[in-house]
């Protein structure tokens, strides 16, 4: 299990990331299965070995890799960083886009 | 999610949903949390459906994007449960329901499990799987915040601006100081820069113990644990270090050890020496060994970084000349200075109590000025602990009233529960007031604190050579620490500092705080420098030298206790002592332990000696733990009752029906303390062990059984799963609740027995507990314990000869006046100091009758009016050994233990000083033994000889042997075997002497006239004539008569009066009771043929070392060499010697 570097595009955090695909960890439970291929670590705020965390994506669109911060991204049944969100803001439902907006706000 | 009832339907959800080996099991923690989330979630949901049925639902229109244009919220959520087996499960519940309902149709009962509508349907269990979906979603999102707000902090610390030429400066420079001050963060970033720019084995001392471990476990978590084990702490008795640690926080004494092992410190290529500027003996060392090992061409390769605060910085940049300094600015918020010098009428003069009004006014002024919506702790710095009670008194009187405080104390002796209170939340609207000594300057960091207030003083413990006694006082702090104690106040936000003392004060304050290095004893540094071959330690380059006279009182100590000879060379007993962590007193005991095979109690009771003492602060005032207590306590003194309750404490954690915290509790002692000395006795165990002073005990033959083996094996994994959760227990705060007028920490333990249903209290005995049990055998512990020893008086007596041995010369001398009664103060004397008093802790000074003499008034003398006879004539006289003096009030002996006057004296003076016929004997030039019959007190002197000398020999035996291993140590065990044994019995009939005698002390003005000068009474050296062996003997240059050893001077005390005719020119007859010579001898003569002669039982062995190690002092002068034919060897022999071997030849 040697750490690979992790770095959002948007933010620049970095971490060492454990695993990258659809399932969590090889050491996680495997009732659990990611809805996106996504970077892991073991989580390191838990006691148990089997615990992970999701650090980051790639983004649908555009491919960049992006942290799961919502000033970063956002994820409705896809990950989106959040310029390509901003940028196709009128397809998303209603309350997505006014979170999109405020994100943006924020940032 | 209506009105349905999951809470009735949880057995069937636990089956489905939370078994062992799902996401969340049933029973933990985030099982709870779970079910926390769930209704928190029924409600939020029950508040968004009524909302979105009012704004209908959005457009229709489809999304180039390909998502579902229909908000659903579960389509914001990346992570899924595999549904297969949870189908399953439903399906196989479901139909076991169905059987069950019919069978119940058909015996018609009451269906009392409801109606359809409550039926776990197929849509309840899927909503039900989508709030798991929730709480694992919120969960994630929950720790990824934690994670963005661990690196943005790092990344915020003022260091990190500074990385780049951080890590440059010490890749290119031998050397580097980074200097930074508080919040920097440079303690805990610079060691992951280093392991980030590729260093592999980084050391990073500390000053304290707790440091290390903290900052292993901080930085350990900021590198999120990826590393595992490779940012790891060691400290004196643990450690988490393995092969994988690149990053190692280690105490400065530590590493000290470490460079004792291997100058040249191979196992690091980069050692950081943290907190630099606080001075401490081990730091300037340290920084002086390094300094050379860094310029030496050794170790080209080590990287050294000094880390300091920005104080006194030219010191350490002109000490380390041409290394560059980083500085980086410290993070404090500004910090509002306000003075407020205590009024003349308030202030404490010299002897008076503190005045704690100033101090309350304080609280009272906080009160007045800021809104107690207004978050902010107050910390409040005192010189110490008596002033921490009395303005914890007063100002609890306030804060009952307002209810606006909780008054906090602080200080190293509380226990460690108390220490952590500090640590714990104040309830909204209630500030703390945590009143501390200095260990709130550096060593314990407490978040919140928004006011400081500072009383400007100190008290620090200093030392005083000439008395060897410690002393607690009270000093203005300086400058920097000044600056230190306000910083507390800026470290969450802006704050306030209240000085309570003038500016002129202020500016009148020294630069700096005095260093260790000028204010302590040296004599543990000198000798670990001579062992490490620094031969000449007044030219060594300190940062700044200890003062000469310090340095001087301290190689007269090692002196004295045999560690250098005259030449200031290291002896062999110097090499052992330095390798033992101890004092030398403690370390000479232990090594004379070994001498005698006696080690087992001398070992516990120098474990018990060098930790703190376990008692709690209630333990004296507590009148049902002092009578639980008083079985346990012993007749002689603190050091066997110590030893007695580290015993009985052993015992109690070898029953597993027992408890041993509620056994500590009982009797107000701190478990923590037990725990310690478990640990020093083992190591010193293993120290002992690997200088072969101590037998290595066969652990290996004995094989383990399997069943212990299981247990061991389980033992370790529990601890390693209660680690885990201590270490994220651990820091959670609680917060205070109060309770009869006094907060205490909610679910508080105190008082109550049953304190293991507290949780973290109970993961942190639990894991101390199995931590011991997994480090010590509990067997073996048990079967070296007092209760398995069954001492005899003997055995006690014999301990204790051991402990003096260590101890001599602290000794005192009782006052004429005691009463012996415990409402009073009972005065002694020591050599230097007079007037000191018994601790009123102590043993003796809740029981002083066990120190009343006894004896019988001698008329016929008294009648004489002699002064030189005052006094009881008796045969136990008793004086008093302590470990320590410490001035605190009054100077006080400090953990003291009764020993047999006469012996002990005879034993360990170093300079025993006779009359004529010997019945006058001045022991250390302060105190005088009268004994009755000359003719007794020649023998007993005669005895002493030989035990001094049969004890130098077993003990020069004994370190030679540790050296060989080979065929010829194995001759020397033999020889000290026998000389062992022979000891053992002539020590034995020594202790049991019934000589009566009387004890007085000498007044400083007749120290003065005590000797007769040189030239007098010296010409009684015989060179020979009689064929007989006797040992050297040579005029004293300095008090006149005749040294017959180095410790003896016969004849060279004035005689108070001149009726006795000095009875050393006479030459009477005499026979020898051993070998039954008779000659005209003089009294000197008669004292050296006996020194020489030796006991029947020693002869043999007496005769081996004197022929075998020529500088024996025991080499009587009239041997020749006498080749003997059936042994085929060659000895020094004198005519009676040789009589006595050709004997044993026909034998
Ligand atoms: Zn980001
Ligand atoms: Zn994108």
């Amino acid at each position: 299990m040697d750490p690979k570097k992790f770095k959002c595009s948007s933010c620049g955090l970095t971490a060492d990331y454990n695993h990258f695909g659809q399932t969590p960890l090889k050491t996680a439970k495997k009732n659990i299965v990611l809805l996106e291929k996504a970077y892991t670590m073991r989580n390191p705020f838990k006691s148990n070995d089997g615990e992970f965390l999701v650090v980051g994506a790639h983004c649908s669109i555009c491919g960049d890799v992006v942290c799961v911060d919502p000033d970063c991204s956002l994820f409705y049944s896809k990950r989106f960083c959040l310029n390509c969100a901003s940028n196709n803001i009128n397809e998303f439902p209603l309350p997505i886009q006014k979170e999109i907006l405020h994100n943006c706000k924020s940032r | 999610m209506d009105s349905f009832n999951w809470e009735r339907h949880r057995t069937t959800l636990n089956k489905i949903f939370f078994r062992d080996k799902d996401f969340i099991k049933e029973g933990t923690k985030e099982y709870d949390d779970f079910w926390l989330f769930f209704k928190k979630f029924q409600v939020y949901e029950a508040r968004r459906k009524s909302k979105e049925s009012h704004s209908a639902s959005s457009s229709n229109l489809s999304s180039s994007l390909d998502i579902p244009m229909q908000y659903h919220p579960r389509y914001r959520i990346n992570i899924s449960i595999v549904t297969k087996d949870i189908d399953e499960k439903v399906h196989s519940h479901r139909h076991h329901k169905e059987k069950k309902k019919r069978k119940r149709k058909h015996q018609s009962y009451d269906d009392d499990f409801g109606c359809e509508d409550d039926e776990l349907s197929s849509e309840r269990i899927s909503q039900f799987r989508s709030v798991i979906l929730h709480y694992l979603d919120f969960c994630q999102k929950q720790d990824f915040v934690k994670l963005k707000k661990l690196k943005t902090e790092q990344a915020n610390l003022p260091i990190a601006h500074y990385k780049d030429e951080i890590v440059k400066a010490i890749k290119e420079n031998k050397v580097a100081i980074v200097a930074g001050d508080t919040g920097c963060g440079k303690s805990t970033q610079v060691p992951q820069y280093l392991i980030e720019a590729g260093f592999t084995h980084v050391a990073c001392t500390q000053p304290r113990r707790i440091a290390a471990i903290s900052l292993s476990k901080r930085v350990a978590y900021e590198t999120l644990n990826q590393y595992g084990s490779e940012v790891a702490y060691q400290i004196r008795f643990e450690g988490t270090k393995t092969k994988a640690t690149r990053i190692l926080f280690l105490t400065e004494g530590l590493l000290l050890r470490q460079i004792q092992q291997d100058h040249t410190l191979k196992q690091y290529n980069v050692i950081i020496l943290d907190e630099v500027h606080e001075r401490h003996l081990q730091s300037d060392f340290l920084l002086g060994l390094l300094k050379i090992l860094s310029s030496s061409s050794h170790r080209d390769d080590l990287r050294l970084v000094l880390m300091s605060a920005t104080i006194n910085l030219e010191l350490f940049s002109e000490y380390f000349q041409g290394s560059p300094v980083i500085q980086v600015p410290g993070r404090l918020y500004p910090i509002q200075v306000q003075y407020l010098p205590i009024p003349v009428e308030e202030q404490t003069g010299k002897t008076s109590r503190l005045d704690p009004r100033p101090y309350v006014r304080i609280l009272q002024r906080i009160d007045k000025k800021y809104p107690s919506s207004e978050r902010g702790d107050l910390l409040v710095f005192l010189p110490g602990m008596q002033e921490i009670t009395t303005v914890e008194g007063a100002s609890q009187a306030y804060a009952e009233e307002t209810g606006r405080w909780i008054i906090l104390p602080l200080h190293s002796t509380l226990s460690i529960e108390e220490q952590d209170k500090v640590f714990d939340m104040a309830p909204e609207g209630v500030r703390k007031c945590i009143l501390s000594t200095n260990i709130a300057e550096t060593s314990v960091t407490v978040d919140g604190v928004r006011f400081v207030a500072d009383s400007g003083r100190v008290k620090e413990m200093s030392y005083d050579a000439q008395y060897k006694m410690k002393k607690l006082q009270e000093f203005w702090i300086s400058r920097a620490s000044s600056e230190q104690r306000k910083g507390r106040a800026g470290r969450t936000g802006p704050g306030v500092c209240y000085r309570l003392y003038s500016e002129d004060d202020y500016d009148a304050l020294a630069d700096y705080s005095t260093p260790e290095i000028q204010r302590v004893p040296l004599d543990s540094l000198i000798l670990q420098m001579k062992s490490m071959g620094i031969s000449d330690v007044r030219s060594f380059s300190f940062i700044e030298p200890p003062p000469e006279g310090a340095m001087n009182d301290a190689l007269r100590v090692l002196t004295e206790h045999g560690a250098i000879d005259s030449d200031e060379n290291i002896t062999a007993l110097g090499e052992m002592l330095a390798q033992l962590p101890v004092d030398v007193a403690i370390g000479k005991m232990l090594i004379m332990g070994s001498l005698f095979d006696f080690i087992e109690p001398v070992m516990s009771v120098a474990s018990v000696l060098s930790v703190q003492s376990p008692y709690t602060r209630s333990a004296y005032n507590n009148p049902e733990a002092c009578t639980r207590r008083r079985p346990i306590e012993s007749d002689h003194g603190d050091p066997i009752t110590l030893l007695n309750l580290f015993d009985e404490w052993i015992q109690m954690k070898s029953d597993s029906r027992s408890s041993s915290r509620k056994w500590c509790k009982r009797r107000c002692l701190e478990e923590q303390r037990f725990y310690e000395m478990a640990n020093v006795k083992r190591q010193f165990q293993d120290l002992l062990k690997d200088n072969a002073l101590l037998a290595a005990i066969d652990d290996k033959d004995i094989p383990e059984t399997s069943y212990k083996r299981r247990q061991r094996h389980a033992d370790k994994k529990r601890l390693r799963e209660l680690k885990n959760e201590e270490r994220f227990q651990s820091r959670k705060r609680k917060v205070l609740k109060r309770t009869d007028g006094k907060y205490e920490i909610d679910n508080s333990d105190d008082d109550n027995d049953n304190a293991d249903d507290h949780p973290s209290t109970s993961i942190t005995s639990n894991v101390k507990d199995l931590e011991f049990k997994i480090r010590h055998d509990l067997d073996k512990l048990y079967k070296a314990s007092s209760v398995r020893r069954n001492f005899t008086l003997r055995d006690i007596i014999m301990l204790k000869i051991i402990l003096v041995s260590g101890l001599y010369p602290q000794l005192a001398f009782p006052d004429d006046c005691n009463n012996y009664s415990p409402d009073s103060d009972q005065i002694f004397h020591t050599k230097n100091k007079l007037f000191v008093v018994l601790h009123p802790n102590g043993y003796f000074s809740h029981h002083p009758q066990e120190l009343e003499p006894t004896g019988r008034e001698d008329n016929s003398l008294k009648k004489e009016g002699q002064s030189g006879h005052r006094g009881l004539l008796g045969h136990r006289h008793q004086l008093l050994t302590y470990v320590s003096l410490l001035e605190t009030t009054k100077p006080y002996l400090v953990n003291t233990m009764r020993v047999p006057a006469l012996q002990t004296l005879l034993l360990f003076a170093q300079s025993l000083d006779t009359n004529a016929d010997c019945r006058r004997i001045v022991a250390d030039g302060w105190i005088e033994i009268n004994l009755v019959d000359p003719n007794a007190a020649q023998s007993i002197i005669a005895s002493m000889l030989q035990l001094r000398n049969a004890w130098d020999q077993l003990l020069k035996l004994r370190l030679e042997a540790t050296k060989n291993e080979s065929h010829e140590g194995f001759t020397l065990v033999r020889k000290s075997k026998k000389l062992q044994h022979f000891l053992s019995k002539k020590l034995a009939e020594f202790l049991d002497s019934r000589l009566e005698y009387r004890l007085r002390r000498f007044t400083t003005l007749e120290r003065q006239k005590l000797y007769v000068g040189p030239g007098v009474n010296d010409d009684d050296v015989v060179e020979g004539g009689f064929g007989i062996s006797m040992t050297k003997a040579a005029p004293d240059a300095v008090k006149g008569g005749m040294k017959l050893a180095d410790y003896l001077t016969y004849n060279c005390l004035q005689e108070l009066e001149e009726s006795s005719l000095s009875g050393d020119y006479l030459r009477q007859f005499w026979t020898c009771p051993v070998c039954q010579i008779k000659m005209p001898m003089t009294v000197g003569e008669r004292l050296r043929h006996q020194a020489a002669c030796g006991g029947s039982n020693a002869e043999e062995t007496n005769q081996e070392t004197a022929a075998d190690s020529k500088t024996s002092t025991s080499i009587p002068q009239l041997q020749r060499s006498y080749h003997c034919d059936v042994c085929d060897e060659d000895f020094m022999f004198s005519a009676v010697e040789i009589l006595k071997h050709k004997r044993t030849h026909k034998a």
